[in-house]
């Protein structure tokens, strides 16, 4: 009886001791801080005429408990001007600064909460500050910048120039009822005035690229409806970007289980997926409309 | 060689392996939890009587009484039938039909975990072990008198429920993944054609006696009902010492081809992209020379593969029971074999929660969400509201996976250990030759657990 109990309280030192050594080791690799990611603003090339002296600083900070804050602060403004930044997935520095909106979820709707919006009002001696926070967690890899745009639309600017600020509301929502209707360009007649780089952003997404094979983003070849060399086997890094590119002689659908991102290939085209990697465990890519798996990713904790 | 990618056509996520500082951790924390329990194991026998202890004559009034079991009847039949009607009239994409969720992992999966804990739930929801009762009933009310069966072969005891365990996983893992075949349609096909047989079967030799040793799904989820802690007796419902009537289980002939169907067959689905692929990859080769299609050859080869399993880990046990045979007063192999095939379901449900834990965990959001909502898959039901749900792969992180794979292993391992400890004291009475007999038993587990570890470590590998 003694012996049992003995035996049975053994054990069971012995598997909380397991548990905890494993508990330890766990706790280690999530225990990151608050990660910040910040940018100077600079005008873009072609800002409007008095925008030549923006400046300010942009930010994206991740709270202990999870989500993010983007925030911003910049002056040079006009006084008492409504404004509106964006955080988008490229840099600065090319043809449409900043490239793509940030979306959680690709291709989804433009507005909040897929996407982040900061609306703000500058102040009279031409300084402006926002803040905007959500419980998802945007990705560091995937943001590439924040870009400042004047406010939404001419009858905008005219009634917001009126100064009823009723008027300003009424029109500011039914702009954003149209842009919803009509799905497309959200800001056709806005001005872009300034982008602040992430700069934190854009080293991750070198290191991201760094580690893979060659320094270079790896191909998947599609022929014949196969992959060449068979299924191709990609790892990466919760929290770091997946990106891969897809190059197929047929138009095919490729489709990620479980991230279900899906990405149409023409015929003889190249298409690059680049997303972060928020799921653990091995998931498959494969040619949907063949049931053909092409790779897999394996994405370690 | 050309190869058809294996289709998983419910899971879009696989686990990872699990890495090597934690296998070597399993493995050297089974070697020592073993050597422990051989130096400090209890002299008299603990679990081989029930210790029940009845619960009140309400509650098993409620519980067990007639409205009770036509209600849980009920529902069986219901829910098998509304599977079925899902399976052939819903959309063929496997994910999205009802059907096969339902019937592969919330009940094939969902039965074995929670009548471990709390004893058997099958019995009051098997929907022919209802259909069969109603039936019999009615023969009674309408001939006069209880309707006779012929009487069981006792020497096919409980094989046709091992060989039915075989084929369903058989049906799922090398018929249904290799490419095609396992569609809402096959399923709901194969649940009819089941359903008859088994109504055949239970009209010839009786519903219980069928239930007891044929039927499949009664004897698999009730082998593992014996390690939970409710049971009933003469209509009496009763709380008993956990583990303990597994020690009455096998006593039926071909009981211990049951669990070792079971071991083998989550083996072989754990190891089938993982340690048996190249095997299984050159088999296909050699038969695909031989001028079958591929799809024929994957599936042969990994038929063969699955059937190597069962013959190996059933040479296993039967190793271990040759080696307890040499120990000074030792009885029969015949008693040998069925007295100690009741300690391996603790294996069999170790790797059975190893092997898909995860997977029953992510599977059950799709089933209590969209699948509860859109059943059909139309894309335009939604009873529930719950029709947006999509499965959520955050709420386990690989870690937690990782450590409830190796927890159920060594878990299961220690309660083998204790019932073959338990089970020899009662075989030896000379506690030296007990010890002595263990040290095969003890053999046996390790070579068990350690393969368990082994099959996930290298999983998908």
């Amino acid at each position: 009886m003694r012996d049992a109990r003995k035996l049975v309280l053994g054990m069971l030192a012995l598997v909380a001791a397991m548990a905890l050594t494993a508990c330890g080791s766990g706790s280690g690799t999530t225990g990151e801080t608050a990660e910040i990611v910040s940018g100077d603003f600079t005008p873009v090339a072609d800002a409007p005429a008095g925008y030549s002296e923006v400046s300010g600083e942009a930010d994206i900070q991740r709270p202990e408990n999870g989500g993010t804050v983007v925030s911003l602060r910049v002056t040079g403004l006009e006084p008492n001007t409504d404004y509106t930044a964006h955080l988008h997935t490229g840099g600065c520095d090319q043809a449409d600064p900043g490239g793509p909106h940030f979306q959680f979820k690709k291709g989804g709707s433009e507005e909040p909460p897929n996407e982040i919006h900061l609306e703000f009002t500058s102040g009279a001696d031409g300084e402006g500050k926002a803040r905007v926070s959500t419980d998802r967690d945007v990705p560091v890899g995937e943001a590439g910048s924040v870009v400042i745009h004047s406010a939404e639309e001419e009858s905008h600017h005219e009634a917001a120039a009126s100064g009823t600020t009723e008027a300003e509301t009424v029109m500011a929502s039914r702009f954003v009822h149209e842009g919803e209707h009509h799905g497309g360009e959200a800001q056709p007649h806005s001005e872009m005035i300034a982008c602040a780089e992430l700069e934190g952003a854009a080293a991750r997404n070198g290191e991201a690229t760094a580690g893979e094979v060659g320094g270079e983003v790896p191909t998947i070849e599609v022929r014949d409806g196969e992959p060449v060399g068979g299924v191709q086997t990609l790892e990466f890094s919760a929290g770091e970007e997946i990106r891969f590119r897809v190059s197929s002689d047929a138009a095919e659908e490729i489709h990620i289980h479980g991230y279900d991102i899906a990405k149409d290939v023409p015929a003889g085209g190249t298409i690059e997926f680049d997303f972060p990697a928020e799921l653990e465990g091995i998931y498959e890519a494969e040619l949907e409309g063949l049931g053909v798996q092409i790779a897999e990713l394996r994405i370690n904790p | 060689m050309s190869f058809l990618p294996l289709a998983h056509a419910l899971a879009s996520r696989q686990d990872l392996p699990v890495p090597a500082w934690l296998f070597a951790w399993g493995a050297s924390i089974v070697l020592v939890v073993s050597f422990f329990a051989l130096a400090a194991g209890w002299r008299t026998p603990r679990f081989e009587q029930l210790h029940e202890r009845p619960l009140g004559a309400e509650v098993s009034r409620l519980l067990l009484g007639a409205p009770a079991q036509a209600l849980c009847g009920a529902i069986g039949v219901f829910l098998l039938g509304f599977a079925v009607y899902a399976g052939l009239e819903g959309t063929e994409a496997p994910d999205r039909n009802f059907a096969l969720t339902f019937l592969y992992v919330t009940c094939w999966l969902g039965f074995p975990f929670f009548s471990a804990i709390l004893g058997d739930l099958f019995r009051p929801f098997n929907p022919w072990r209802a259909i069969g009762r109603a039936a019999g009933a009615g023969f009674a009310l309408v001939a006069g008198q209880r309707p006779a069966h012929a009487a069981y072969p006792e020497r096919l005891g409980r094989w046709p429920a091992a060989i039915g365990l075989l084929a369903v996983v058989w049906l799922e893992v090398v018929w249904g993944k290799a490419g095609s075949g396992f569609d809402p349609q096959t399923v709901a096909t194969a649940a009819l054609v089941y359903s008859g047989y088994t109504l055949a079967m239970m009209a010839v030799f009786g519903v219980e006696e069928w239930c007891e040793k044929g039927e499949v799904f009664s004897v698999y989820f009730g082998m593992f009902g014996r390690l939970g802690i409710f049971g009933s007796r003469d209509g009496r419902l009763e709380r008993r010492r956990p583990f303990s009537a597994a020690t009455t289980w096998a006593t039926i002939p071909g009981s211990a081809a049951v669990v070792i169907a079971s071991i083998a067959t989550t083996s072989f689905d754990g190891g089938q992209e993982g340690a048996f692929k190249d095997g299984i990859e050159s088999m296909t080769g050699w038969i695909e020379d031989l001028g079958f299609s591929v799809l024929t050859s994957l599936r042969l080869s990994s038929t063969i593969f699955m059937l190597l399993c069962f013959a190996g880990v059933g040479l296993v046990y039967l190793l271990g029971v040759r080696g307890m045979r040499t120990v000074p007063g030792a009885p029969p192999t015949e008693k040998l074999r069925t007295g100690f095939a009741h300690t391996l379901i603790p294996i069999a449900l170790a790797y059975l929660v190893a092997h898909y834990f995860s997977f029953f965990v992510f599977q059950e959001q799709a089933q209590f969400g969209f699948l509860l909502s859109d059943p059909l898959g139309t894309g335009t039901t939604d009873l529930f509201g719950t029709a947006a749900w999509e499965v959520d792969y955050k709420v386990l992180s690989a870690n937690a996976i990782w450590y409830v794979q190796v927890a159920a292993l060594i878990t299961g391992h220690v309660i083998g250990l204790m019932l073959a400890h338990d089970r020899a004291l009662v075989y030896w009475p000379d506690y030296r030759n007990a010890t002595a007999s263990q040290y095969w038993m003890l053999a046996v587990m390790v070579a068990f657990t350690c393969f368990g570890l082994y099959l996930l470590s290298v999983a998908n590998g």
